[in-house]
């Protein structure tokens, strides 16, 4: 009885975000520009620029890293849209009603994730478009797992920015200097393997690597960790940044 | 019982306090107003009610329940209007209201029902799919008051509702307060509109700094100050006071202005004059009291419906807007 109510609660609040979806898809269409124009120029033009140390063209290896960059980037600012529910006050309707601060929490990142996820499908299917290989159908449920692990991650990330952070400044400042350098670090854009050796310790330090490493797997067929290990850290750094976004979400 | 009994309540923001000790209860079917200028900690005050703030201290029951350790109970006898905007302009007045239901456990055919009544209550039906954005300042506090109303409340808080609306629209939404008196609802409304607590309020507890500082009826309150009001004005305000006040008037200097209060105007005024000797008065005038003067009696300052927060509320909205 009770867990139905929750459910209901949950329910509401996030379909109210996927109205708000809806209503805002040609955002949708527009926040997937900055992810075509790195496959489509500079996947293409690396293309033939290099000879990769592995088989296969470069506009697939890139795709499954701009896959996770997309979700990290929609993910993240969805998450930090509950500082506009605060500003405009939807947040207190919510809060004044008689439902649990979790099915608030849970709602939203239901939402931010559906909108990542999305976004993922669209930029599968231009690749598909674009010839890259994919590994056929067996593909999609991994690729969908670890989009949904990467995105719940950063929605909960966002969650906690936006309950600790007043201004849109502070916004360009989390989206400057941590959520871009983990970007670069991740090997979504080349192989780890061509950096120097001081720059792959903060590479291996860098959870995204493994998210983007389990991308790639399923997508294509190349890993450089074990994938059950990529699974693992992007489990815990979900409940890690579920717990601390749930957490100061609650306290704000 | 009481719809709301309030017991020395108290909450301090930094050790500063907003509302400091207030006592008070509100019977069913009652509306009744908080009246106090800007700060006045009204918006404190219900925010403590609708379980949004904690108090400090004191003790505070709303239908019954205590605001802090049975907040969901309350949360399902109250529906609130803030003074903030707080509709999603994304979404239709329709699916705001629809959503507000769900939140409030309705079953769908409830709602569907609940929807258009509100609706048609407020004159929004024709508007019930437009989008929210698309509504004018007015046209929205009507949607927010019914969705307040959307889950059959037996309290409704009002926190100025009217807050920077004009002068005609202000009067459409008072037409649907007075509407709610007829349904059994039991209103708690703030606000700093004199006239607007005068109209509306079976009672009305004036509030300033924290305090309530005089609690009853307006004809309650109006009569408590002693009779009509006379205003002097006079070249010299300060020994024309001290003059009046040895000859057994009150007399209160605000504004440069003297006042003072007689049960029969008319026949004091001549005598005023008989005692302003060597003072040219420049103006003089009396009238039946109003809340305002209620308020300058018990406050001893002018009372001000600050313009200056009137502006950012309505540049507010206008940033919602877009
Ligand atoms: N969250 C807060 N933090 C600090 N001070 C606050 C906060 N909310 C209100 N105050 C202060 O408490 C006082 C009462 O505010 P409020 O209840 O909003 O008054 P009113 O609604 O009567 O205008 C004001 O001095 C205000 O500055
Ligand atoms: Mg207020």
């Amino acid at each position: 009885m009770e867990d139905e109510k929750m459910m209901g609660d949950v329910y509401a609040v996030y379909l109210r975000e996927l109205i708000r979806l809806w209503r805002q898809k040609v955002r949708l269409v527009t926040t997937i520009v900055m992810p075509l124009l790195w496959l489509g120029v500079i996947g293409n033009a690396f293309n033939n620029a290099f000879k990769m140390p592995f088989k296969g063209d470069f506009l697939s290896f890139l795709t499954p890293g701009i896959l996770v960059m997309t979700m990290v980037f929609t993910s993240t600012i969805s998450g930090i849209t509950t500082v506009f529910d605060r500003e405009f006050g939807f947040l207190k309707e919510m809060l004044v009603a008689p439902i649990k601060r979790e099915s608030i929490l849970i709602g939203k990142m239901l939402g931010g994730v559906t909108q990542a996820i999305l976004q993922g499908v669209i930029i599968i299917i231009l690749a598909i478009i674009m010839g890259v290989n994919f590994k056929g159908v067996a593909a999609i449920p991994g690729m969908l797992l670890t989009m949904f692990l990467v995105s719940i991650a950063f929605v909960s990330f966002g969650l906690a920015v936006a309950s600790k952070m007043t201004s849109m400044e502070g916004f360009q400042m989390v989206m400057n200097f941590l959520i871009q350098p983990m970007i670069f670090l991740s090997g979504a854009f080349y192989p780890t393997k061509m950096l120097p050796s001081w720059l792959k310790i903060g590479v291996k330090l860098n959870p995204l690597t493994y998210g983007v490493d389990a991308m790639r797997y399923f997508a294509i067929g190349i890993n450089e960790f074990n994938v059950v290990i990529d699974l693992m850290v992007m489990i815990v750094l979900s409940i890690v940044f579920i717990l601390l976004g749930g957490y100061l979400f609650r306290k704000s | 019982m009481k719809a709301i009994e309030i017991e020395g309540l108290i909450k301090e923001f930094d050790g500063i306090r907003a509302v400091d000790g207030i006592s008070l209860e509100i019977e069913y079917g009652e509306i009744f107003s908080l009246l106090g200028p800007n700060g006045a900690g009204k918006t404190t005050t219900i925010s403590i009610l609708a379980t949004l703030l904690k108090p400090t201290k004191g003790k505070a029951r709303v239908n019954g329940y205590d605001v802090v350790t049975q907040a969901a109970k309350v949360r399902h006898s109250i529906g609130i209007v803030f003074q903030d905007p707080s509709l999603d302009d994304r979404l239709t007045a329709r699916e705001n209201l629809d959503i507000h239901g769900r939140l409030y456990h309705m079953k769908k055919d409830e709602r569907k029902k609940r929807i258009e009544e509100v609706l048609e209550m407020v004159e929004l039906r024709e508007r019930a799919d437009s989008l929210v954005k698309t509504f004018s300042g007015g046209m929205r506090r009507r949607l927010e008051i019914a969705r307040g109303l959307m889950h059959k409340p037996r309290i409704l808080f009002l926190d100025e509702p009217t807050l920077g609306l004009d002068p005609q629209t202000r009067r459409h939404i008072w037409n649907y307060i007075e509407k709610l008196r007829d349904e059994g609802v039991t209103v708690l409304l703030t606000t700093h509109y004199m006239e607007e607590a005068d109209k509306l309020a079976d009672r009305v507890a004036i509030i300033d700094r924290g305090k309530i500082v005089a609690l009853g009826s307006p004809s309650e309150l109006k009569d408590s100050i002693g009779g009509d009001v006379i205003k002097i004005k006079c070249s010299n305000a300060d020994k024309m006071a001290a003059i009046l006040s040895s000859n057994g008037f009150n007399a209160m200097i605000v504004d440069n202005e003297i006042i003072i209060k007689a049960k029969k105007a008319e026949k004091e005024i001549p005598r005023i004059f008989s005692l302003a000797k060597g003072i040219e008065i420049k103006s003089i005038m009396y009238k039946e009291p109003s809340l305002e003067d209620v308020f300058i009696h018990y406050t001893g300052k002018a009372y001000r419906e600050e313009a200056g927060d009137e502006m950012e509320a309505i540049k507010r909205r206008w940033r919602m807007r877009r």
